[in-house]
């Protein structure tokens, strides 16, 4: 109700890459629990390295046994998920390492798990890494701001704040 | 308020896409769905949260609704459980 007193820039929340590789649209993600943005909307990263690394600062609050996701909550309560590759909690971790673990506070640009992209392929998974946000609802709106070649950091998803 | 109980048969548990397809479900009910694993409690509608149970293969999680549709709720998790999970 006093969104209107804000200032305009507040009211936008930035997240940036984990990785590095080329930012795409959700909806050419081969898989519809994320083109269809079930677990929320954001953007997906091909990865070019396996390094994934904070997209915010924040709290791990979850870091999947299977290590293929994890997801951090940032201060202003945004919920991110970073999913590393597609079905890949079938490979019960073969192929990640994780330098994280649940309740850990990160900073953005932390290096949270390595990921074996050669290794993923390999076992026949593709390594397209979806970064989405969970508590989508809770915002006005969430969207991809670059779809182009990103960088650890880079800014890749804006949310506004309702 | 109504409930049910299930074991989970999913080899996985309640991994990424199953709490996402969960969550769009419980979001088309007007009643309070939670679900509790004897040790940690979340709102179905809340889907960082029912990851973050780290529910597995064999685990047995309690389902409640409460409001005014929470029969229909209930009825509907409960198939939703027995096909997905």
């Amino acid at each position: 109700m006093f969104n209107f007193f804000k200032k305009k820039e507040d009211a936008k929340i930035i997240i940036a890459s984990p990785v590095k590789g080329k930012a795409v649209s959700l909806s050419e993600v081969n898989d519809p629990t994320f083109s269809e943005c079930m677990l929320g909307k954001g953007v997906a990263v091909i990865p070019e390295d396996g390094n994934i690394y904070a997209p915010a600062d924040g709290e791990i609050s979850l870091l999947f046994d299977t290590l293929h996701a994890v997801s951090l909550t940032t201060a202003k309560g945004v919920e991110i998920l970073v999913h590393v590759g597609l079905d890949t909690v079938a490979l019960k971790g073969q192929g990640f390492t994780s330098h994280v673990a649940t309740g850990d506070k990160v900073k953005k640009g932390d290096l949270l798990l390595t990921a074996d992209l050669e290794a993923i392929k390999a076992a026949g998974y593709e390594t397209v890494t979806p970064v989405v946000i969970c508590n989508t609802d809770d915002y006005a709106d969430v969207e991809a701001i670059s779809l182009s070649d990103v960088n650890p950091g880079d800014d890749v998803i804006s949310i506004t704040t309702k | 308020m109504k409930e049910f109980t299930y074991q989970v048969k999913d080899q996985l548990g309640i991994h990424a896409r199953p709490a996402g397809m969960l969550i769009n479900e419980a979001k088309k009910y007007k009643s309070v769905l939670t679900i509790d694993t004897g040790a940690k409690k979340a709102e179905l509608t809340r889907l960082m949260a029912v990851m973050a149970l780290g529910v597995k293969c064999g685990q047995t999680v309690t389902v409640t609704a409460e409001g005014e549709d929470e029969d229909k709720a209930i009825k509907e998790i409960e198939k939703f459980f027995e096909t997905n999970l």
